[in-house]
């Protein structure tokens, strides 16, 4: 997908939760709101579209804290670019969810 | 802390009960992170459980139903019709249920199909018999004088509860402002509609007096749906009637075409000439005379040393179609074994055995073609028959056993033949025919087709000239090692060593 394409704000929200640190579906859920019906949908489109890319997390870790091993995602370089253009069109995106840099700044 | 843990058990069950409407490549990779995410949740201390709605972990197992519910849409939008091809199984239910869904869309379109297809309106129409003095293929005609109706009404009380006499005839019926129309008015006997037993029509003016009810075709063709016409008068060659009722189209089932009836008491329909002809419609006693089940019962009357026979027509046997198509069914059953070998093949039990919803699969496939061929050839049957001779049902009849019939035996020999090309692991279609070996070594060796299983199960022989050692078509099982060689063999398969 190109950089300039255009999101739905869900999506964009989706990303943008990605990209302040809310790797697992859940904790996406809790930052945007938006409910497991949506946000796991919404992650397999964006991940079609080669905006994010999700990767299980070491069965090793995860037998050290004695739990499932969790699917994490992240942002592509596309997705990244992305969410850049769509801070344009969703200006209040950043304030909704800050992601590190704003925070750290 | 109970609840707590009772509510987690509970999304556990939904989240895999969930993930069973995954399609079945996805399921592996849903249910793990749905679990994997479930399990972080139902684990969080309870003084850092977030408070939106999702941190419930009910209400997560609830989103997981739309997930399903997503991806077996999205799945479905992404393959097409192409994912049903190579699932053939699929797309040969979906055929068939399309061809059912637009037969039954026809029907109900056709006003004579559908009226033949829907139940009979009157309440107790088991008990409801046409009297006919030519027999069940002049049931359609009037046959009966009004002279025998009514030593009938006096004579044969221990017979019938009640019995009603009308006959159509045309006759011009003039309303004051609207022009006069020529209509088909069935004089009757006043008690036509009571013996009926309609759900609801309520009749205006009292029996004394003759009273009109119209159809409602008629009275949307001739007036225009005027809601004045229910208890004005109309003049009927030269007689002042009042309209009393309309009468719904799918009420009138009884034969001969009314576009209204005349309900007249029975000093008016005594005026009539004795050797008027019209039908009489009665309702049988049950204790005296068992209602006719196998369609009509004779009654043989013996007056001034002469002695005639009438029949009892059940009324439910003449209009209702059911009987017609199930005989039809029958003789297309009788008939197959006739025109089609019946085995479906040689299929040996695998080593491995294959699961037994493997195996119930392939049958439960073929009963569903069988209910979904009948259920298209019944409705089809009946479009053609009451949809376009809806004016006759004896011919109807008659039209609806000779389409039904070849119909039907034509269907069931396309179901055996297809049941015979597919996979009975995975039901495709099985492709690729090579013929092998030669007829001229056919005494040593076998010669035949050779079909292939394109996911790798197995392989098809089909022998040319059937032997005492090669009798009917055999399926070859091909273990798991072989599924690399095949176009489809990747995908899992049941059963697989």
């Amino acid at each position: 997908m190109l950089a300039d394409a255009k999101l739905s704000h869900t999506a964009a929200m989706i990303l943008q939760a990605i990209h302040a640190g809310q790797i697992y579906g859940f904790s996406v859920m809790q930052m945007t709101g938006l409910p497991s019906g949506t946000v796991y949908p919404a992650m397999r489109r964006l991940e079609r579209d080669g905006l994010i890319v999700s990767k299980w997390e070491q069965q090793s870790i995860a037998d050290a804290e004695q739990r499932p091993p969790r699917k994490y995602y992240r942002l592509t370089r596309n997705g990244r670019a992305t969410l850049e253009a769509a801070y344009e069109r969703y200006p209040l995106l950043e304030k909704m969810i800050p992601s590190p840099e704003v925070e750290q700044a | 802390m109970n609840r707590r843990w009772f509510g987690s058990a509970l999304a556990r069950i939904n989240v895999h009960a969930a993930s069973l409407l995954v399609p079945h490549v996805d399921r592996p990779s849903w249910t793990r992170e749905w679990t994997a995410e479930l399990h972080h949740l139902c684990h969080v201390p309870e003084d850092e459980v977030p408070e939106s709605e999702d941190a419930n972990p009910l209400e997560f197992s609830f989103g997981a139903y739309n997930d399903a519910f997503w991806i077996r849409c999205d799945r479905l939008r992404a393959d097409g019709l192409s994912g049903l091809r190579s699932g053939s199984a699929g797309r040969c239910g979906l055929l068939l249920a399309t061809a059912a869904c637009a037969a039954l869309l026809i029907c109900f379109a056709l006003p004579g199909a559908r009226n033949a297809l829907l139940l009979l309106p009157y309440r107790n129409s088991g008990d409801l018999v046409i009297i006919s003095s030519r027999g069940y293929g002049g049931a359609q005609s009037p046959s009966i004088a009004l002279a025998d109706y009514e030593e009938w009404t006096t004579d044969t009380a221990n017979l019938y509860r009640e019995i009603a006499f009308y006959r159509p005839t045309i006759k011009g019926v003039h309303l004051a402002q609207h022009d006069a129309v020529r209509l088909s008015v069935a004089q009757a006997s006043d008690n036509l509609l009571r013996l009926l037993d309609l759900p609801a029509v309520p009749l205006l003016g009292d029996a004394s007096e003759s009273r009109l009810v119209l159809s409602h075709s008629a009275w949307v063709a001739h007036y225009y749906e005027d809601p004045q016409m229910v208890g004005s008068t109309v003049d009927i060659d030269g007689r002042a009637v009042r309209i009393a009722a309309i009468l719904p189209d799918s009420d009138w089932r009884l034969p001969g075409k009314v576009d209204a009836l005349l309900l007249e008491n029975p000093q008016v329909l005594a005026a009539l000439p004795s050797q008027t002809r019209g039908f009489v419609v009665a309702r049988i006693r049950n204790s005296a005379f068992p209602p006719p089940r196998g369609g009509w019962r004779r009654m043989i009357e013996t007056r001034d040393g002469v002695t005639r026979g009438f029949d009892c027509i059940s009324v439910r046997h003449l209009l209702g179609q059911p009987f017609v198509f199930l005989f039809a069914l029958l003789l297309a059953s009788l008939a197959l074994p006739a025109t089609t070998a019946l085995p479906l093949g040689d299929y040996p039990r695998r080593r491995d055995h294959l699961p037994v919803s493997v195996n119930a699969r392939r049958w439960i496939f073929l009963l569903a073609k069988f209910a979904l061929v009948i259920v298209i050839v019944d409705l089809c049957s009946t479009d053609i028959a009451y949809g376009l001779y809806s004016s006759d049902p004896v011919t109807a009849l008659y039209i609806q056993i000779a389409t039904a019939f070849p119909a039907l035996l034509f269907g069931f020999r396309w179901i055996l033949q297809d049941q015979r090309k597919r996979c009975p692991e995975c039901l495709r279609l099985l492709s690729s025919p090579a013929r092998v070996g030669q007829a001229s070594c056919n005494f040593l060796s076998w010669n035949g087709t050779e079909l292939f299983c394109v996911r790798g199960h197995g392989l098809l022989h089909i022998p040319e000239l059937p032997t005492s050692w090669f009798g009917t078509q055999r399926w070859l099982c091909l273990d798991a090692s072989w599924r690399s060689l095949f176009p489809d063999g990747c995908s899992p398969s049941p059963g697989m060593v």
